[in-house]
């Protein structure tokens, strides 16, 4: 009996302390314990978290490249992109059996995948970027302008792919997420891209001279100074100029940009990757693999080669047997897969010197002086081997041979060139679809996600 | 009979008040059952005391009783009725006849958290099963698997037939519209990890998500063997004062525990062999299937590998190969069992080893467990119940894959019969695979690659009971438990550098090991206050609960191998393919109060508050009330003339629960992202909702227990409407704001369902008893408010299915193309329902003469469609059975051309799921007790012989292995997608058992 008084004593007295000592039903809110919030970057933000800002919009700025390759490529019947594994790559992908752009495609979803949210998403982290660099006292006046400028550049290259996606209206005003602007025409929308270009460049202007003040990828190498980024800044006006069908503004961007006439045609910022915790390449494969996975050459782009062009011979590689996918839409086969990247680490090339001069040349072209336009073809038909041009110099015979060396000179780059071409020069018609009985897609529908959220906010 | 007793009553009281005068009296006798067999470790207790003992081996028991004291014995033995015995001047030699308990009336049930109810007085429709119901028939591989047909109201699905589980239980259609509805798992008062934690399968297969893995749920460890009991609360009706986490209702298992009395020593050996249950059959190829199906260029090849085939007798059925294969099964089990009125114990430790149908796949459980009850003095008693687990399993590759190869299904579905895919019986080389599937050889994959995991688990749980007064009338407690429940699983998926897939990859060979850790931990304290007011008993608890949970994962990959090596640090590319860390704490507190007048009308009144670190709101308490009532009209004295109804109760139940909020849906996070050496920040494309609140469910249930012929037949019925609010899902943003969705409250369902079971005793003789029970249940769900546009979710889009979320329809409603732009069900066509019409299970279990008893479980499940993309594989590759065959002679086969019209849209791989299933059966023989005394001069006191089987026989016209697989395991709506599942295994097997 007085064991059990002795015992209930401990109990109770040990209930008692315990509730007091550490109640039970005290809980401790719970922290992220994996990331820190987002809120940690608005206000005075260290220089430290500056600069993972800019690494971050890097990291986003390259989310597009698969896509706007294999997808945008075969839209423009550059490549195929064969996958055994979900026939859809290659039915939807090229409108076989009647199938066409819906609001929520294959490949794309309902938010439109990484040519449209993805672009978004790199936009949005470039104004995350530029807020943070103006809440802080981490960063001086000119440091802010430069990233601002940075920013800016970046977000206007990534307003370009929703646009060549849709081909059709945008949201350009899209500061306030919830909140979204009109969808504004698509001409109107590329007229947006340039003022922010051109806001961008106010900004390097104002930023002073010398190296950028964060640390930029080896992608930027040789364009990693206020300088540099003021020419990557007009490289992607003149394509924007080019699209507006502003020629002249377009020769001035040129020249403002790293075009180089006797340069390295290369010669460009670069999409850097690299094995974890970076990303592979995603447009590399393994020569001859034996998968059935795989970009492979157009048979129409095979066909149209001028004889001993240095292009076909570096970009094109002669598999030992062919990719051969079956679908409910009959089979295809690629005999030929991409050369032009050495590794899974190699860099991809997002806006090249070849392409400012052939920008140049089109708009002398369409600015009616042909010699310029002659010079600038010849600077690039030399570079691939098959010597000067010796056609006509009218306007249409020089856009002719413009967009024709605009297919082997920019085949299959992370942008489309060829579907954005034809469609930019009513010759929606030069895509040949004979290959795959699909369909020649002009453009793509508002995503569903888009179009829900005006139900849901009743916009 | 009634007046029998009351003439006995009235007696009993004319002793009693002569007895008073007399000093304490030794009470002694023996307890027996209806054939006259003596029965051990029945409770006898003096009534309303402490004073008690237990009836010894030969069922003799003998007790002191107080002078003063009332002479009522109470004897009590689970499965039995209990009896009250007024002692009346015949103190020795009492003959006490146990009478079974045929309607479970006196089983007692979990209906607070520190509080049980008898079932007879329960206002809810709680499904118990006890442990010959659940393991009696057949030896099950697990604890969920062994419930199939067994609970009204469940709908129970699985990955495929890849051992080692993968389960999930849904119960009383859905509560909620994302993640997995399964019902909160309590194992002797332990929060369970029921969790499907990620094996990175899907990762190293590019198969997508987790989803996709095929993992375990992690109910697969818990040993089946050892549960005494598992109790069903089907909805927040009955399990409200769960509260946080109970919306989709509450399983609770009960560990055996020892009985005093003479130490039992039971051992028992399982053997048994798997093989598969149903298989498809491939097509056969002819030269012209050749010619039609092969393009110009690739026919003279194929032709020229049929013909080898032919010539050489290399035609390979692969479905016979990969699947077809004998599975070995074993389970070996030793329990000792016993103790004294202060001490009980039981001690079981079992070893499982059980193939797979697939050779190198198979599962293996290794459990100890101590369950220890003791009581330190009168008013103050602890359990502790620990368990040591460790499963290993290795489910192989099937499912589904992208490119990689890594499923067998996936793979055999492309590849024709004719083609050789052995090794090289010289170099040991495997031939590579050309065809329009992936590049992947199945067998190198089956023979090289692994995909395993090694769970260490323990579960750990202490109670303590502490009566803290008693008098005459009430009596108060305090009542202690909690528990931990910690898991350790290391998972290793392997894919070695020689495969073909790898060999055409930058860095051939791939691995990943994962190390993943999960504690939960769980403390409960609750003060119950019983006291008699007049004639009703009334009994209050009130009490607060504490809740933690903690993981944490790391995955490391490793690409690019050396040769047969599996260390990461073997690896060209090392990388950290993730790391996650997550804590929750709950914390609750409860107040319940029952009313019980005579056992006539029972009600109750409950509520909990419960506040979750994972809530927008931390600090906010959320209220889940409760009430029921019943009434036991027989008690009443209503049906006392009635030779018909013995048992008449009326029922009615309101409760409240919630759905958890996921961890981390508040957070707005900067993730992070690596570019060329350099680490990057950039917001998650999830943004958090700081004002999130759980999903509500509440249940209205009402419904009628009536038994007749003196509960020989017992019927219960019940209704009940489930309506749920705030139900989570993702609200998606405009993607132009650069964030893809936010989680959101705006959804709403409704459930409504029957449940009916009859069972009865239909045949009783002598030598000879046949029970049955027959229970039919359905389910209806609709969407009845959505704040967000209607959407389309789950599966693989509306090409091939998938699920639309509009208000006014079902969730569970399939939509697909062909599109209907500005119609149909969000813009596409309807094609089927993830609904079954209704299911039916029938449970028999008969004794026969000459010691046999034969049990079986049959279920029939009308309607409800699968997504069958198995159907999608083997008809674009050419091998569904019957491909080539032109059923409406247009010259093009049926492969091409699946109905309905036009051919080629979602439709054709919707299919009607009604199946039926040859669930269990089970012969058993018991050794008479005379030949055991023979043969084994006392030392073996039982012996038990017998065979049985789990998934004997089905009938269906799915065109499928198993109407009830789900590729992505545990989810709320899409759990009826078939793409390349393991088949289901039908499992024989031999058992003996020896009790000494």
């Amino acid at each position: 009996m007085i064991k059990n008084k002795f015992l209930s004593a401990i109990i109770a007295g040990g209930l008692l302390s315990g509730m007091t000592a550490c109640n039970p039903l005290n809980t401790n809110p719970v922290q992220d314990p994996n990331n820190p919030s987002v809120g940690s970057v608005t206000n005075n933000a260290s220089r430290a978290q500056i600069q993972f800002l800019v690494t971050g919009l890097e990291a986003r700025h390259r989310g597009y490249v698969f896509t706007a390759t294999a997808g945008f490529g075969t839209f423009g019947r550059e490549v195929w992109y064969l996958n055994a594994s979900d026939p859809r790559w290659q039915t939807d992908w090229l409108g076989q059996n009647g199938r066409r752009p819906d609001a929520s495609y294959f490949g794309f979803g309902a938010n439109g995948g990484t040519v449209y949210a993805g672009a978004y998403q790199t936009i949005r982290q470039a104004y995350v970027l530029r807020d943070a660099a103006n809440n802080t006292t981490a960063l001086t006046e000119t440091e802010k302008k430069a990233v601002a400028g940075l920013a800016k550049t970046i977000a206007a290259y990534q307003y370009l792919l929703p646009a060549i996606w849709r081909y059709d209206s945008i949201r350009v005003d899209v500061e306030d997420p919830l909140n979204p602007g009109p969808y504004v025409p698509y001409q109107e929308a590329l007229a947006y891209v340039s003022n922010l270009l051109n806001d961008g460049l106010n900004d390097l202007n104002a930023a002073g001279t010398g190296n950028f003040p964060l640390i930029l990828t080896a992608g930027w190498a040789g364009f990693n100074t206020i300088d540099g980024i003021k020419r990557v800044n007009r490289a992607i006006a003149a394509r924007t100029f080019l699209y507006r069908g502003q020629w002249q503004e377009a020769l001035t961007a040129c020249d403002a940009s790293f075009m180089n006439l006797s340069g390295n045609l290369n010669a460009g910022p670069t999409h850097v990757f690299g094995a974890p915790p970076d990303a592979f390449n995603p447009l590399f494969f393994v020569r001859d693999a034996n998968v059935s996975t795989m970009i492979v050459v157009h048979p129409s782009v095979l066909r149209d080669t001028t004889a001993n062009d240095a292009r076909v011979r570096t970009k094109f590689y002669r598999r030992t047997s062919p990719v051969t996918v079956s679908s409910d839409a009959g089979t295809l086969s690629g005999q030929y897969q991409d050369n032009r990247f050495a590794a899974n680490t190699s860099p991809v090339s997002w806006i090249r010197n070849e392409e400012l001069i052939l920008i140049k040349a089109e708009a002398h072209a369409k600015l009616n002086q042909g010699t310029n336009a002659v010079n600038a073809i010849n600077i690039i038909r030399n570079a691939a081997g098959i010597g000067n041009y010796g056609g006509a110099t009218t306007e249409s015979a020089l856009i002719d041979e413009i967009l024709y060396q605009r297919r082997y000179s920019l085949w299959a780059e992370p942008w489309g060139h060829r579907w954005i071409d034809c469609r930019r020069n009513n010759r929606i018609n030069d895509i040949d679809v004979s290959f795959d009985g699909g369909t020649r897609f002009t453009g793509f529908p508002k995503p569903q996600s888009d179009v829900n959220w005006d139900i849901y906010t009743g916009g | 009979m009634r007046k029998r007793l009351q003439l006995m009553v009235g007696l009993a009281f004319a002793l009693l008040l002569g007895a008073q005068a007399n000093a304490q009296t030794t009470v002694s006798g023996k307890v027996v059952n209806p054939k006259g067999d003596p029965l051990a470790a029945v409770n006898i207790q003096l009534k309303g005391t402490n004073t008690g003992t237990a009836s010894g081996e030969n069922g003799s028991f003998s007790l002191t009783i107080p002078s003063g004291s009332n002479r009522s014995l109470v004897f009590t033995l689970v499965g039995y009725l209990s009896q009250t015995v007024q002692v009346g001047q015949q103190t020795s030699d009492l003959l006490i006849e146990m009478k079974e308990d045929i309607s479970n009336l006196e089983q007692v049930v979990v209906t607070g958290l520190a509080t049980k109810i008898k079932r007879g007085n329960l206002a809810n429709a709680v499904t118990s099963i006890n442990a010959k119901e659940l393991t009696g028939t057949t030896q099950i591989q697990t604890a969920d698997g062994a419930l199939y047909g067994k609970i009204p109201g469940a709908n129970i699905r699985q990955n495929g037939g890849a051992p080692g589980g993968g389960l999930s239980i849904q119960l009383r259609g859905i509560s909620a519209l994302t993640g997995n509805a399964n019902p909160l798992i309590i194992i002797d008062g332990v929060y369970a990890n029921n969790d499907f934690q990620r094996t990175g399968r899907a990762t190293i297969t590019q198969a997508g998500a987790s989803t996709q893995d095929d993992g375990s749920n992690r109910l697969a460890d818990i040993n089946p063997a050892e549960i005494e009991n598992i109790e069903v609360l089907k909805g927040p009706s009955a399990a409200a004062i769960y509260g946080t986490r109970a919306n989709n209702g509450v399983i609770i298992i009960t560990t055996k525990k020892g009985a005093a009395g003479k130490t039992k020593i039971s051992f028992n050996q399982d053997i048994g062999f798997g093989d598969p249950l149903r298989l498809l059959g491939t097509d056969d190829w002819t030269v012209e299937k050749i010619n039609f199906f092969f393009p110009a260029a690739r026919r003279q090849q194929e032709i020229d590998r049929l013909n080898a085939a032919i010539a050489n007798g290399t035609k390979t059925d692969f479905e016979k190969l990969f699947y077809d294969n004998k599975a070995t099964l074993s389970n070996t089990r030793l329990s000792i069992s016993g103790g004294n009125e202060k001490t009980k114990f039981y001690l079981n430790g079992t070893i499982t080893n059980e193939d797979g149908v697939v050779r190198r796949t198979g599962f293996e459980r290794y459990s100890v467990r101590a369950n220890i009850d003791h009581r330190i003095s009168k008013n103050l008693s602890i359990g502790v119940n620990s368990n040591y687990l460790r499963t290993n399993t290795d489910r192989g590759f099937t499912g589904n894959q992208n490119n990689t190869g890594a499923s067998i299904g996936y793979n055999i579905a492309y590849i024709p019969n004719y083609f050789n895919i052995k090794p090289d019986p010289v170099t040991g080389r495997y031939p590579d695979v050309d065809y329009g599937g992936p590049r992947e050889n199945p067998l190198a994959v089956t023979d090289k690659a692994t995909n395993n995991s090694v769970v260490n688990r323990f579960i750990m749980a202490a109670n303590l009971d502490w009566k803290i007064f008693e008098t005459q009338r009430s009596s108060l407690k305090a009542v202690l438990n909690g528990g931990v429940d910690y898991v350790q699983n290391t998972t290793l998926i392997h894919m070695p550098e020689d495969l073909q897939f790898q060999r055409g990859q930058a860095n051939p060979g791939d691995v990943l090991h994962g190390k993943t850790e999960a504690t939960n931990t769980n403390f409960q304290a609750a003060l119950v206050f019983n006291t008699e007011v007049k004639d009703v008993s009334l009994t209050t608890q009130a009490g607060l609960v504490r809740l933690d949970f903690e993981s944490d994962a790391l995955f490391v990959r490793g690409r690019g191998l050396a040769p047969g090596q599996i260390n990461v640090q073997q690896a060209t590319v090392q990388s950290i393919d993730q790391q996650f860390f997550s804590k929750v704490s709950e914390a609750g507190v409860f107040v319940q109060q029952e009313a019980n007048w005579q056992d006539k009308i029972i009600g109750t009144v409950g509520i909990r508050w419960d506040k979750s670190t994972n809530n927008g709101d931390y600090k906010k308490y959320y209220a889940f009330p409760k009430a029921s009532l019943a009434a036991n009209l027989t008690k009443m004295g209503l049906f006392d003339n009635s030779n018909v109804i013995s048992q008449l109760k009326p029922r009615i139940a309101y409760g409240e629960a919630a759905g958890p909020v996921p961890f981390g849906t508040t957070f707005t996070s900067l993730g992070s992202t690596n570019i060329g050496g350099l680490l990057g920040s950039a917001p998650n494309t999830t943004v958090g909702n700081a004002a999130i609140e759980p999903e509500f469910a509440t249940e209205l249930e009402f419904g009628i227990d009536a038994g007749f012929f003196n509960n020989r037949l017992q019927f219960e019925g019940t209704y009940y409407i489930k309506r749920t609010k705030n139900n989570l899902q993702s609200l998606v943003l405009s993607p132009t704001s650069g964030f893809v969705n936010t989680t959101s409250n705006e959804a709403e369902l409704e459930n409504k369902g029957i449940e009916l079971a009859v069972s009865g005793v239909v045949l009783q003789k002598k030598n000879l008893r046949w029970f049955s029970r027959l229970m039919w249940w359905k389910n209806d769900v609709i969407t009845t408010y959505l704040g967000v546009p209607a959407y389309n979710t789950g599966a693989f889009g509306t090409a091939l299915g998938t699920f639309a979320i509009q208000q006014g329809i079902s969730p569970l409603t399939i939509v697909g193309t062909p599109a209907i732009p500005g119609g149909g069900v969000n813009g596409f066509t309807v094609w089927g329902l993830n609904q079954p019409d209704w299911t039916s299970s029938w449970y028999n279990t008969l004794n026969l003469p000459g010691n046999l008893e034969f049990s079986f479980l049959m279920e029939y499940r009308k309607g409800g469609d699968n997504i069958n993309l198995t159907s999608f594989l083997t008809d674009g590759g050419g091998t569904t059975n019957g491909w080539f065959e032109d059923d409406n002679k247009d010259g093009v086969p049926n492969g091409r051309q699946r109905p309905p019209e036009p051919y080629n849209n979602a439709g054709r791989w919707v299919q009607d799921a009604t199946f039926f299933k040859l669930r269990e059966a089970g012969l058993f023989y018991n050794v008479p007790q005379t030949l055991t005394q023979k043969w084994f001069k006392g030392v073996v006191e039982k012996i038990r012989l017998g065979a049985s089987g789990n998934n004997i026989f089905m009938a269906t016209d799915y065109e499928g292995y198993d109407p009830e697989t789900s590729t992505f395991g545990a989810t709320t709506l899409a759990n009826n997608v078939d793409i390349a599942p393991y088949p289901t295994t039908r499992r024989i097997f031999f058992h003996i058992g020896i009790d000494f």
